[in-house]
C-alpha cells in the first residue's frame, strides 16, 4: 500500500482496528438507509455529552454543600432531589445517592459489572474507570488503587467501596480542603476534581496550580 | 423500532431511564438486618457478582422498589422488587489477609438475599 | 451469566494508569457508535438490563481484549442482528462497499 494516512484525523482513527471503523461507519450508514436513526439526533447526543454535561456540574454541587449547611443535609437525605432541584437531571442519574467523606470514612465508587456512573453530573466516565484493572480491583484492593492515585488514608480510616451494581448512581462529596474558608463558591468549585467525585482523588488544595 | 429525532434529544435525556416503580410491596429487610447472598449462577444476566455470592451481610440502606433486571432482561418481566445498599466486610468477601476496617456496599434486591 | 464481565476480585489486570485530561472520546467512530447506542436504545426494542447482556454475552476473549466502545459495538451489532434489522451479510458487503471507496478515494 503506497500511502496510508493523510489527514490528522485517519491517523487518530487508524489506532482502532481497521475493522472496527469501517464498521461503525458501515452500520450507521446501514441504519441511516434504513430510516432507523436520524443523524442528527446522533449528533445532537455526542454534542451533549462531549460538550454540554460534565464534572463541572458536580464539583458545583460539591461546592454548594460545602458552603450551605441545608443544601447538605438535604444532599445526603435525598441526593435525587436536590440535584434535581439544583439543576441537573436526566439519563443515567435519576436516581441518585450522595455519600459524604469524612475522617473515618472515605468512600470510592466503581461498576465491577460494566461502567454504570452518574452522568448528569459527571458525564461520561473516563476510560479506566470502564476498563478492566479499575473494576477488577476496586472491590478487593480499594488502597492499592488510591495509591495509584496518589491517595493514601490512615490505617484506622475506613474505605467505603459503592459497586453501583442496579440503577442507583453514586457521587462522592469530598471533604473541604483546609484553608478554604474565605473562598467564594465558585472558587471552591474549581477546587473539585472529577476524581473526588468518584472518590479515586482529594479535592485541591487552595492556590494549588489547576 | 422508534426513531429518535434531533428536536426530542434533549426531552428525552431529561426524562431519562429511571428504574424506580411506585410500589406499596412491603420490603423484605430493613436497614441494619443481617442477610446472606444466595449461592447462584443463572445463565442469563443477573447483577449479583459473584465475587458477592453466598456471603453475609448488612443491609445499610433501604433504597426503595425498582425494576428486576434479571426478568427484565430476559423477558421484559419487571418484576418490581426493593432494592437495598448492603454492606460486607473486605475479611467476609475475601477472606485470609483481607482488610479488617474497609467495606463494600454492593446494591442488591430481593431476590438475591435470604435472612442470615 | 458467570461472564468475563464480571470481573470484580480478578487479578493480572496490570496497572490502572488514568490518562491525564483525556478527551470525552478518543475517536471519531467512538462518538458514532455512542450515539447509535443511545439512540437505538431508545427504540422501544430493547431495554437497558437487555442491552447490557448483549454485551456480556460477546465472546470472553474478544470481551477482555476490547476497548470500550468495541464492547458497545459488539452490543449493538448482537442485537440489531437478533432482531433482524440488519445481517452480518449486510454489514460486511457495505464495509467491503466503503473500503473500496477509500482506495478508490486516495488512487
Amino acid at each position: 500500500m503506497a500511502h496510508d494516512h493523510h489527514h490528522h484525523d485517519d491517523e487518530h482513527e487508524h489506532a482502532a482496528l481497521p475493522d472496527t471503523l469501517l464498521r461503525t461507519k458501515a452500520l450507521e450508514s446501514l441504519l441511516t438507509e434504513k430510516g432507523l436513526v436520524d443523524p442528527r439526533a446522533l449528533d445532537e447526543l455526542i454534542d451533549t455529552y462531549e460538550h454540554r454535561v460534565g464534572p463541572k456540574n458536580g464539583a458545583r454541587v460539591v461546592a454548594r454543600a460545602w458552603v450551605d449547611p441545608q443544601f447538605k443535609a438535604h444532599l445526603l437525605a435525598d441526593g435525587t432531589d436536590a440535584i434535581k432541584q439544583f439543576g441537573f437531571d436526566g439519563r443515567q442519574g435519576k436516581d441518585m445517592v450522595v455519600v459524604e467523606n469524612t475522617p473515618q470514612v472515605h468512600n470510592m465508587v466503581v461498576c465491577t459489572l460494566c461502567s454504570c456512573y452518574p452522568w448528569p453530573v459527571l458525564g461520561l466516565p473516563p476510560v479506566w474507570y470502564k476498563s478492566s484493572p479499575y473494576r477488577s480491583r476496586a472491590v478487593i484492593d480499594p488502597r492499592g488503587v488510591l495509591a495509584e492515585f496518589g491517595v493514601t488514608l490512615p490505617a484506622t480510616v475506613e474505605v467505603k467501596v459503592w459497586d453501583s451494581t442496579a440503577e442507583v448512581r453514586y457521587l462522592v462529596l469530598p471533604m473541604r480542603p483546609e484553608g478554604s474558608e474565605t473562598l467564594s463558591e465558585e472558587q471552591l468549585a474549581e477546587l473539585v476534581t472529577r476524581d473526588s467525585m468518584i472518590g479515586t482523588g482529594l479535592p485541591r488544595a487552595p492556590g494549588t496550580a489547576v | 423500532m422508534r426513531v429518535l429525532q434531533r428536536e426530542n434529544v434533549q426531552e428525552v435525556l431529561r426524562v431519562g431511564d429511571s428504574a424506580r416503580v411506585a410500589s406499596d410491596a412491603p420490603a423484605r429487610f430493613k436497614p441494619g438486618d443481617a442477610v446472606r447472598t444466595r449461592n447462584f449462577h443463572p445463565p442469563g444476566h443477573t447483577r449479583l457478582p459473584r465475587y458477592a455470592r453466598a456471603k453475609r451481610g448488612v443491609v445499610a440502606i433501604s433504597h426503595g422498589v425498582f425494576v428486576f433486571p434479571d426478568t427484565h432482561a430476559a423477558t421484559g418481566d419487571k418484576k418490581p422488587q426493593h432494592l437495598y445498599s448492603v454492606q460486607f466486610t473486605m475479611r467476609e468477601l475475601w477472606g485470609e489477609g483481607a482488610s479488617d476496617i474497609d467495606t463494600v456496599h454492593i446494591d442488591l434486591f430481593d431476590d438475591y438475599l435470604e435472612p442470615a | 451469566m458467570n461472564g468475563a464481565h464480571d470481573m470484580g476480585g480478578m487479578h493480572g489486570f496490570g496497572p490502572i494508569a488514568p490518562e491525564p485530561d483525556e478527551p470525552v472520546f478518543h475517536a471519531a467512530w467512538e462518538r458514532r457508535v455512542f450515539a447509535l447506542t443511545v439512540a437505538t436504545g431508545f427504540g422501544g426494542e430493547w431495554n437497558i438490563d437487555m442491552g447490557r447482556f448483549a454485551r456480556e454475552s460477546t465472546d470472553p476473549a474478544i470481551y477482555l481484549r476490547s476497548t470500550y466502545y468495541e464492547k458497545w459495538l459488539h452490543g449493538l451489532q448482537h442485537l440489531l442482528i437478533e432482531r433482524g434489522h440488519v445481517s452480518e451479510a449486510e454489514i460486511e458487503q457495505r464495509m467491503a462497499q466503503l473500503a473500496a471507496r477509500e482506495e478508490g478515494g486516495k488512487a
